[in-house]
């Protein structure tokens, strides 16, 4: 079984800042008076709630958000000592299965809660004639099956909410009536594998997610956590009557931290649980509070719904996620369209090269890369697919053209961008991108008018199709958003972090 | 399977450097900032401690805070669950005050610290459910009920558990919809807290038929049926705190194992739990918060717990049960006698196994 991999972005920063090519102030040095949280990133919506507990403790924190499996592997690795004073997760379910993890955590508070949820469109609520009180997964499965639902969630390896949607949905349709094992995920693979079916968009968070929910327009449901679908007009916020995984959002200190520090964490945790703060998260964030005395915000309904276990061992809940990976979701299509012009060579072709040939242990079965090594024109289409079946020789091919780019020529970006749409025809069922990496300005072939006009005249399928741009050398950050706006995709940065941890982050958007 | 693959080497040399100067500036820091944390030349004296997150609002309390500086004690107070407590480095702390005897006397061999230890208050595991799941309980005879509070019949209950019974199977389960899967008591991992492990205590007591396990051969006859208890849980909280927390929100199981004194705590701020119910296991296993004193100074705010009549009282308002008296527990709670068995009536206390043998139980449980 492969694993679902995981880069340590942090690691990769770290490694970056010593390198010396990049010397830049460390985010992450100790400060007095911060705490220095590792938290999920749709704690960002606590931002009002934190900047109150800043003016009332003077405690401020100061956040670095980065997905479960990221943040427990550092855990694990030892890197989050000395880095971090603090975790905050949604959940520390999958901490605990890892007990190199688990030991670094001295204790942990739960703060608010939110159950996962699926937020429907209220005119499909109507047309599936649903009354949401009753609905259970089984009914959402038979709606998609029926090619009458169709839905959003966030990638399971990378976002939290992804992950305990994944665990609802496998719970509920294996109708395991205890906490899961791998034969209960065995025998619902070919339910799951018909549920994923109905997956039009994945996201690596879910602020991008709600974005491209909207934007795209077609798409009837986004599975996530209540608060985060609370929060998006126009959905119809239904908790299955079968049951959901719940968030509990511990605040948790660090045993590699000093006795102040743990202090300060104790203070905080109980500042967020006191009967102000509890009623301001539960206003503001749509979160349930956890202190009797105050009730969850008008509109979070308190029925109750069972709490579906989370898997008890590391074996079965990774297994669910490889599984859901490799065979479950349904493939990724992606064209890298790599600037190797002649500013690229040396120490940025390099860069390039090692940053491709690590990826390479990411790519999922099934999936199908293409890359596209640009200069004044468009070099090689070279196309390859992870065959389930012998994934190592397709993972070798794109090695092998990896290592074979050559920097030279001019920067064609709109010109190769157009070729890549070319590239890409709408007949097959994946989820399609194109990631661009481009060191410099557009110096030959089309213009930026000129790809507005070309892909205003897609047609709406191809124009679904998302550009995620990567900003890196001397790469003009105003033409490259302008790209992401334009498609609905997302500009990363590999200035700030690394080009390596980029490439990587992206993974949850392909 | 899930190393991070090749990237990783050359990485952690790096890492390592960068953590060693890193660890060098850390030592430095905490000493400074331990300086700062000392006493100021107030009267009273700093005390640190390390204690269950169970009593970590009876530390907080403003008048425990007050009662404490009045006799000259500033303590300051960091929570662990009570296992945890032996991977702690507890250098520079004068107590640890963990939730039972058996972490407790397993810290005191290792600080080598004089018995006997003071043991101020205890409190037993309950079982809190909404009044739905508690009514079907009784119709199905696992448990007794009255108004608010009941009985869980432990026996009958295991044996449901040994089945895989589910809460369809019971009758009457069907008017609810969260009613659903196998049934079970959720608890907190037994291998780092200290109330999942005497909730195996209790049940391994029972399922042996009112034995307490001294041997290997003893645990291997429970072991298959303390797996099946804790399994069926999948990942588990690792503090009493989480899981009522998790109950009080409305999230998650319809029963759960918590202490008394959680209970006692908030029906004394008068802030119910809309249709809860208190079922006593009808063999329960209690907790015995025992100070484990680390310096002189450890033992004999150990001692003033135990014996300050205010303290003793400021306990029972955080719903703890003081060493010797039953007395001053029941008056305090005399408004909320239909939720408390204030007299623990008909519920017997299983004796608790060793340490070691109750390690080795939780171990294989989770294995």
């Amino acid at each position: 079984m492969r694993r679902v991999p995981i880069l340590v972005l942090a690691l990769l920063a770290l490694l970056t800042a010593c390198s010396g090519q990049e010397k830049r102030e460390d985010p992450a040095a100790p400060e007095a008076g911060t705490l220095r949280v590792l938290a999920s990133s749709e704690l960002g919506d606590m931002t009002p709630v934190l900047d109150r507990i800043e003016k009332d403790t003077g405690i401020k924190v100061r956040p670095t958000y980065m997905g479960t499996l990221d943040a427990v592997d550092l855990l694990a690795e030892g890197t989050a000592d000395e880095r971090y004073d603090a975790l905050w997760l949604a959940s520390n379910d999958y901490l605990r299965l890892r007990p190199d993890a688990a030991r670094k955590v001295v204790s942990e508070t739960p703060v608010m809660s939110s159950p996962v949820a699926i937020g429907v469109k209220a005119s499909t609520v109507l047309e599936l004639g649903w009354q949401p009180e009753n609905v259970t997964w089984a009914r959402v499965e038979r709606a998609v099956r029926d090619g009458k639902l169709t839905y959003g969630m966030t990638d399971p390896a990378r976002s939290n909410s992804g992950f305990a949607t994944l665990v609802s949905v496998a719970s509920a349709l294996s109708g395991a009536q205890s906490a899961l094992t791998d034969a209960d995920v065995t025998k619902a693979t070919p339910r799951l594998k018909e549920f994923f079916q109905g997956q039009r968009l994945t996201s690596g968070s879910s602020g991008w997610l709600a974005t491209a929910y909207q934007r795209r327009g077609t798409v009837d449901a986004l599975l996530n956590y209540e608060s985060v679908l609370k929060g998006i007009p126009g959905l119809t916020v239904i908790r299955p009557r079968d049951g959901v995984v719940t968030a509990d959002y511990p605040l948790s200190s660090l045993a590699a931290t000093g006795a102040a520090t743990r202090e300060d964490v104790r203070r905080l945790t109980e500042a967020l649980r006191s009967e102000p703060v509890q009623r301001l998260i539960t206003d503001r964030t749509h979160r349930r509070p956890v202190v009797a005395s105050v009730a969850p915000a008008t509109g979070l309904d308190t029925t109750r719904r069972r709490e579906l276990p989370f898997p008890g061992s590391r074996s079965v809940a990774d297994g669910l996620l490889d599984s859901y990976e490799n065979d479950l979701r349904r493939p990724s299509r992606t064209v890298y369209v790599l600037d190797t012009s002649g500013s690229m060579k040396g120490d940025r072709l390099a860069r390039l090269k090692s940053a491709l040939a690590d990826l390479t242990g990411d790519f999922r079965d099934r999936e199908e890369v293409t890359l596209m090594p640009f200069g004044s024109e468009v070099k090689s289409v070279r196309t390859h697919v992870v065959d389930p079946a012998d994934p190592k020789s397709g993972l070798a091919a794109i090695r092998a053209d990896t290592n074979a780019l050559t920097a030279n020529g001019d920067t064609a970006i709109y010109t190769s961008l157009e070729k890549a749409y070319d590239h890409l025809g709408t007949d097959r069922d994946t989820f399609t991108s194109i990631v661009l990496m481009t060191d410099g300005e557009n110096t030959a072939g089309a213009e930026a008018k000129d790809f507005d006009a070309f892909y205003a005249g897609l047609g709406t399928d191809r124009r679904h199709i998302p550009v995620f741009p990567i900003l890196f050398g001397d790469s003009d950050r105003s033409e490259l958003e302008h790209i992401a706006d334009l498609t609905g995709g997302r500009l990363f940065d590999a200035r700030q972090g690394s080009l390596d941890g980029a490439f990587e982050e992206i993974r949850g958007y392909q | 399977m899930l190393g991070s693959g090749r990237k990783l080497p050359r990485v952690r040399r790096i890492v390592g450097i960068v953590l060693a100067v890193l660890l060098i500036g850390g030592v430095v820091a905490a000493v400074a900032a331990g300086r700062d944390n000392g006493d100021k030349g107030t009267a009273t004296k700093t005390v640190r401690a390390v204690i269950g997150s169970e009593k970590a609002e009876f530390f907080g309390d403003p008048d425990v805070v007050k009662a404490l500086a009045a006799k000259g004690y500033t303590v300051r107070a960091e929570t662990s669950g009570s296992w945890a407590m032996e991977g702690l480095d507890l250098k520079g702390y004068d107590l640890a005050f963990p939730s039972s005897q058996a972490p407790a006397d397993e810290l005191a061999a290792k600080y080598k610290a004089r018995q006997p230890l003071p043991v101020p208050f205890y409190s037993p595991l309950v079982v809190v459910a909404h009044r739905g799941a508690a009514e079907v309980l009784a119709a199905n005879g696992l448990a007794a009920l009255e108004k608010h509070r009941g009985t869980l019949k432990m026996a009958a209950y295991l044996d449901a558990a040994a089945e895989d019974r589910t809460w369809q199977q019971l009758k009457g389960s069907e008017k609810y919809g969260e009613l659903t899967g196998t049934l079970y008591l959720a608890s907190t991992d037994p291998e780092s807290s200290n109330s999942g492990a005497l909730y195996l205590a209790a049940a391994s007591y029972v399922a042996a038929g009112g034995k307490v396990a001294a041997s290997d051969a003893d645990v291997d006859r429970t072991a298959p049926l303390m797996r099946k208890l804790v399994t069926v849980q999948g990942a588990q909280q690792s503090s009493t705190d989480a899981t009522f927390r998790d109950f009080v929100s409305g999230a998650g199981n319809p029963l759960v194992l918590v202490y008394e004194s959680q209970v006692a705590a908030l029906l004394a701020e008068q802030k119910g739990v809309d249709d809860l119910v208190v079922l006593y296991p009808d063999t329960t296993a209690n907790s015995d918060h025992t100070v484990v004193p680390l310096t002189d100074e450890g033992r004999s705010l150990g001692e003033l717990l135990s014996t300050d009549p205010e303290l003793r009282e400021l306990a029972v308002r955080h719903g703890f049960r003081p060493q010797g008296s039953t007395a001053e527990f029941t008056r305090a709670t005399a408004a909320h006698a239909d939720y408390l068995n204030q007299k623990l009536t008909g519920i017997r206390q299983a004796p608790v196994p060793t340490s070691e043998v109750l390690h080795d139980m939780a171990r294989r449980a989770r294995g």
